[in-house]
């Protein structure tokens, strides 16, 4: 998942959570807050009545006719007042929640009940407030603060994401910035533009490290080109005195043979070293890989080049499905060599009138080549090893140089096939060249 | 026959690798003077092609290391610089032809075959070996007028002993010349003998080939005259 997407979700999951609390608890408190300031009102009201008898006292409210009971309701019977001389054992002075039948209907009412004297005569003052216009007003209350929640999660969300998507914008550069670099010496050198600390940091982490392996790279360039030239020169300048003492033709047959063998000891050290160097060469991406490259042709060279080697020991070599394999970008003489080393191998390996086949295998959504051969397989304590330098199957086969399988994989990997090797022993090997996606 | 290109023009470069490739030439190319300083200390060509005119190495030194490690190469000198002076130092150093740019493929394909003539001391491009002849422009082979069907590398391998008649050429030798430096991790002795053994074989439909001979402990031998 992106950073971006995970930001805006995590405060989003935070923010849900934080408002779920908040409404769970809302009605609650709110029903508090309500009951809190409905008591306070009516106290003032009972501070305003009280007052207005203590002015003028209760002749005006209660008088012989009105059977000692005064009772005052406003018209949607919200509120009411009721002033009753009632004879009081003690004084009361509560607050209680009590339903009240009027007409045909009950209203639960929040009343104030507060007793006292007057000329000696108790009297019970009832001051009522509906509770339902309370509930009214709470609902509306709650509403509104439903309706300003949701609108928040939202406009925040939304601001959230267009916010992060900028200010991770020269990170998103950056990563694809990477992802694109198949070569350090083709890494965009040019500085990010951001005013994010952090990301100016990884940015010049990043450069710092290209601008090292790129030093490295052409260090390595030059090391194997010095190599190459001082190390080899000496051993072409002993096999062109060798081919010189050769040529005296009083040399007798026996000298010959000797020479001869010294001769093919140099050309072993002579490949032995070009062929770590072009290794390492190819290791450090010092080929060009610029062609687009039919593989079927390609391998259809190589099995016409080996085809007197097959022939020689009645191995049927069959190719199949190798039409329409195609690598966009590749180097034409390494993947030769590359598919060269692997059928040698199943040729060398394969016992007379064997089996070898080299098939395309196409899907969907890959493609892959398979050299397979009916050989007596590679024991599986060996396969870990197979692509290491200079380990044999057998060591006592002093034919190659030990590094056939290692600059297969190089190559490969330069080309970015994926190569895999399946074998059982007595049945025979395959290995598979999974090709990269078009 | 394989074949050093040192050309610093990539297409051209890769355009005479074609050519020449299709006349049956093993092609390898050094786009500078430095990769072709390396390739040729290290290995053999039976020509090099020399564009003298390389931005980062003096072409005439590039003379010079030819002749110490592959002194029994062809070199074909070929470049822009019309100087006479250049041409008359470059055949002073031992190259052995000289061919101004612009030129025509044919023209160097015909230049290099004058040259190969020239040094393997044979004055037209017709072959003789035992009652066989090798048809060196055709590439093809012929027994008393009848030709004999022979894959590429038969034919090369063939062609390079004859040139080279009585002299014992070595499995690595014949590997290298005809096979190049591409592949040469994977030399293999028994590789060769194969190929001779098939060219035998073919060659004894038609007559007895003993002048093909094997030096034992070396390799082969085309004894001729």
């Amino acid at each position: 998942m992106k950073l971006r997407t995970k930001l805006t979700l995590a405060n989003l999951l935070f923010k849900i959570l934080f408002i779920s609390i908040f409404v769970a608890v809302t009605p609650w408190l709110s029903q508090r807050i309500n009951l809190y300031q409905t008591d306070n009102e009516l106290i003032a009201k009972r501070e305003a009545v009280i007052d207005l008898i203590a002015q003028y006292g209760v002749e005006p409210f209660i008088t012989a006719d009105s059977e000692n009971l005064f009772a005052s309701y406003n018209i949607l019977k919200e509120e009411y007042i009721v002033l009753e001389q009632t004879p009081l054992e003690e004084y009361w002075n509560y607050i209680e929640v009590s339903p009240r039948q009027l007409g045909d209907e009950t209203i639960d009412y929040r009343v104030l009940n507060y007793g006292f004297l007057v000329d000696g005569q108790s009297y019970l003052l009832e001051i009522g407030k509906s509770l339902t216009s309370i509930a009214n007003t709470e609902a509306n209350v709650r509403r509104i603060t439903w309706f300003f929640l949701l609108a928040f999660l939202v406009i925040s969300s939304l601001f959230e994401l267009l916010y992060t998507g900028a200010i991770l914008r020269p990170f998103k550069i950056l990563t694809k910035k990477i992802s694109q670099t198949n070569d350090p010496e083709k890494f965009d050198a040019r500085p990010l533009s951001t005013t994010t600390s952090d990301f100016q940091v990884l940015d010049k982490t990043l450069h710092a490290l290209m601008e090292k392996i790129n030093t490295q790279i052409r260090n390595e360039k030059q090391i194997t080109q010095n190599i190459s030239h001082e190390l080899l020169t000496p051993v072409s300048t002993l096999r062109i005195k060798l081919e010189n003492v050769l040529q005296d033709p009083r040399l007798p047959n026996k000298q010959i043979a000797k020479i001869e063998d010294a001769l093919q000891t140099l050309y072993r050290l002579k490949t032995l070293v070009n062929t770590l160097l072009k290794i390492a060469r190819i290791e450090s991406s010092q080929y060009l890989k610029n062609e687009r490259i039919e593989l079927g042709t390609l391998l259809h060279q190589v099995v016409e080049e080996l085809d007197h080697l097959a022939k020689d020991k009645h191995i049927d070599v069959q190719v199949l499905n190798l039409e329409n394999l195609e690598l966009k970008e590749g180097n034409s003489p390494l993947l030769f060599s590359m598919f060269y080393n692997v059928v040698n191998n199943a040729i060398k390996n394969t016992p007379e009138y064997g089996r070898v086949i080299i098939e395309g295998l196409h899907s969907t959504t890959s493609q892959a080549i398979c050299i397979g051969d009916n050989g007596p397989g590679i024991p599986a304590d060996l396969l870990p090893h197979l692509f290491t330098r200079f380990k044999k199957q057998n060591p006592a086969d002093h034919s190659g140089s030990g590094l056939g399988l290692a600059i297969t994989k190089a190559i490969a990997d330069f080309h970015q096939i994926d190569l895999k090797v399946e074998s059982a022993v007595g049945e025979g090997s395959r290995f598979i060249f999974a090709l990269p996606a078009l | 026959m394989n074949v050093l290109i040192v050309e610093d023009e990539q297409q051209l470069a890769e355009e005479m690798a074609a050519y020449l490739s299709k006349e049956g030439f093993l092609c390898e190319v050094a786009l500078t003077g430095a990769s072709a300083s390396e390739q040729i200390a290290v290995n053999r060509y039976d020509f090099v092609l020399l564009d003298l005119g390389l931005p980062d190495y003096e072409g005439l030194d590039l003379i010079a290391e030819i002749r110490v490690g592959n002194a029994d190469a062809a070199l074909l000198i070929t470049t822009a610089r019309g100087a006479v002076e250049d041409k008359v130092k470059g055949l002073d150093l031992g190259a052995d032809d000289y061919l101004p740019k612009p030129f025509a493929l044919m023209e160097l394909l015909s230049r290099m075959k004058a040259v190969a003539r020239r040094k393997f001391g044979t004055a037209s491009s017709l072959l003789q070996a035992g009652s066989f002849t090798l048809d060196l422009n055709a590439r093809t082979l012929l027994h008393k007028d009848q030709p004999v069907t022979l894959t590429k590398k038969q034919f090369d391998l063939l062609e390079y002993l004859v040139l080279n008649k009585n002299k014992a050429l070595s499995r690595i030798q014949l590997y290298e010349h005809i096979w190049g430096n591409m592949l040469d991790d994977q030399y293999d002795s028994n590789f060769i003998d194969v190929h001779i053994k098939n060219l035998r074989k073919k060659l004894k439909e038609y007559d007895q080939v003993d002048w093909l001979t094997t030096v034992r402990g070396v390799g082969y031998k085309a004894d001729l005259e």
